[in-house]
């Protein structure tokens, strides 16, 4: 008599094919064995979601709640801007976010100017928008004004 | 101890929260994890709704909630004190008729343990990590953990109107509660529902698939069932999502419908409050909510005998788990139901090809289309079958059919919505097909057949 119980053998082998691939899903050469520095960096999110979290969360301690800012990406691209405005609001609550872009469409550059902080998110802008408070790899924090 | 870490142990709270109902003797059927697994969810769900109830009153949350948690599911019990139903069980029967042939329980062990880490490597990785967390769920939770309520004030707020504020609570009022807890919202710690949930699955199944099959037909559905999830879930990034909570709630209530269990009054409350929990998790569990209940009295002759009172115990939960909801939101001028996206009955026919093509390249991206196609042909090649097949196939004809039907109402080209939604909204498919499979090892009537 078999070992096996012969009618569980098919979900086994169906299941043992589904764990395999599991395991080659894995991101062997992607992070798997360095920790994780944003929680998307071996998402497919990635290329939107992990310089912007790097950026925002070492903005945190510089913005203090209740003050206005805007993140947007440089080069400009409206449609990566209305991410980052949805990030912001995650990674800094308290804080006033104006969006640069909403739903693929900028927003008028006039609302931007009065922020107190800028975000930027990729390349360091040509124009310093403010006064440099941090950069990083990933972007640059300004604040404008005094 | 780190936010993180304290995060987490909140979810130790919910079983306690439900076990004073699972304590029932009436549910020792299931086995000692599997009860404490289902009190969770249970506990899960009256949480969630008290939070709801509290939120609409304008109670600000604290301890209290637990409390009258606490307090709701021994009420709950205390409807069940009647209950003593007897119903065919086949443990006793089961010994040496292929209980003892461990090789393949132990085989399915192995292969749940490995599907396991696997998701538990890829979600540390940050492999799987939903851009939903951080676009709605964790901002949400965060927001309503800070202000101790539904923020009505926070979701009216111009320029989130991107955050779905009518999606039903359950998922960002347990989120939130943990963030209370910790004190801050962890977003690491979030994405760990993925793994937590499909272990509690896992945990879970087994002890109620053996109220209608041997351990290792039991264990081989649940190796089945997770490894598909944990593939489906890899891929379609669902960490940090609803779904891992749907996955939980939809597979246990449906697993725990077709058991002959199912034919008692304890057995169908259980399987209402399962089914409300789902309901409170996701908007797409309504379909399958509706699906579940029409066809469970289509599969059991016995119930169509007392109709109402089936309806009441299986719907009764996930209606009264919706109706605070929805309160709140009319009474803030919030929301009045659910929102779709399009004009309902408004169906673009000419994006019928998009649709399929859509599916299409969206099952393959989700592991090849793997986790939909292996339990397809498990289902195909497993003989013996029963009616009660006709539950989960019923359900994920009627789901596919829904689904479909809905990216169908897109005036627009819907191909890029179908990719990022599609696999994650079609995943109960796998367990359907799986839990389908899984009749042949019941006998008609729910209890498994002697012969072996």
């Amino acid at each position: 008599m078999s070992r096996f119980d012969r009618r569980a053998l098919l979900p086994l082998a169906g299941s043992a094919v589904l764990a395999a691939f599991s395991v080659a899903a894995l991101p062997f050469s992607g992070g798997l064995f360095r920790a994780a520095r944003t929680p998307y960096d071996a998402s497919d999110s990635a290329y939107i979601a992990v310089d912007a979290w790097m950026v925002l969360k070492r903005a945190e301690p510089l913005i203090p709640p209740g003050a206005s800012l805007v993140v947007r990406s440089e080069p400009a691209d409206p449609s990566t801007d209305s991410y980052f405005h949805r990030f912001a609001v995650a990674l800094l609550p308290d804080r006033r976010i104006v969006p640069a872009a909403r739903w693929g469409q900028p927003t008028e550059p006039i609302l931007l100017y009065e922020t107190e902080y800028e975000v930027v998110v990729g390349r360091r802008p040509e124009e310093p928008p403010g006064r440099l408070l941090l950069e990083i790899p990933e972007g640059t924090i300004w604040k404008r004004g005094p | 101890m780190r936010g993180g870490h304290v995060w987490l142990a909140t979810f130790a709270l919910f079983p306690l929260v439900g076990a004073p109902l699972l304590k029932h003797p009436v549910f020792h059927r299931f086995g000692l994890v599997s009860r404490v697994v289902l009190a969770g969810g249970v506990g899960m769900a009256i949480v969630s709704w008290t939070m709801t109830v509290f939120a609409l009153a304008g109670v600000r949350w604290g301890p209290t909630l637990l409390l009258v948690s606490v307090a709701l599911a021994f009420a709950l019990r205390l409807a069940l004190s009647g209950a003593s139903e007897r119903v065919p069980f086949p443990r006793g029967r089961g010994e040496g008729q292929g209980e003892g042939r461990p090789a393949t329980t132990v085989a399915a062990l192995a292969i749940i343990a490995v599907s396991l880490l696997t998701a538990l490597a890829a979600t540390i990785a940050a492999r799987s990590t939903s851009l939903d967390l951080v676009l709605f769920w964790g901002p949400k939770a965060q927001q309503f953990a800070a202000a101790r309520t539904i923020d009505a004030t926070f979701l009216s707020a111009p320029y989130i109107d991107y955050m779905h504020i009518y999606y039903p609570p359950l998922v960002t009022n347990v989120f939130a509660l943990g963030a209370m807890v910790a004190g801050r919202f962890p977003w690491g710690a979030a994405t760990l529902t993925f793994p937590l949930f499909l272990a509690a699955t896992a945990f879970a199944l087994p002890g109620i698939l053996r109220n209608g099959a041997r351990r290792p037909a039991a264990y081989g559905t649940t190796a089945l069932v997770v490894s598909a999830l944990s593939l489906l879930g890899i891929h379609a990034s669902v960490a940090g999502n609803a779904e891992p909570f749907l996955f939980f709630f939809e597979t246990l209530a449906l697993a725990l419908l077709l058991t002959p269990f199912a034919r008692t009054v304890a057995g169908q409350f259980l399987a209402g409050l399962l089914l409300a929990g789902a309901a409170g998790a996701k908007v797409e569990a309504l379909p399958f909510v509706g699906a579940a209940v029409v066809l469970f009295f289509v599969v059991l002759p016995a119930a169509r005998r007392s109709p109402g009172p089936t309806l009441v115990r299986l719907l009764g939960p996930a209606a009264l788990s919706l109706v605070p909801w929805f309160a709140f939101g009319a009474s803030r001028k919030l929301f009045y139901g659910y929102y779709s996206y399009g004009r309902f009955l408004e169906i673009h026919w000419e994006h019928f090809g998009s649709v399929l093509s859509g599916l299409g390249t969206a099952f393959w991206n989700a592991g090849y289309a793997l986790p939909v196609l292996v339990p397809l042909v498990v289902l195909l090649l497993t003989r013996g079958k029963t009616r009660r097949a006709i539950l989960p196939l019923g359900v994920a004809v009627l789901l596919a059919g829904f689904f479909t039907f809905t990216y169908l109402h897109s005036a627009t080209d819907p191909k890029v919505w179908i990719g990022w939604s599609a696999a994650r909204i079609f995943s109960p498919l796998t367990v359907l097909f799986a839990l389908a499979a899984h009749t042949a090892a019941q006998g008609e009537d729910g209890v498994e057949e002697s012969s072996g």
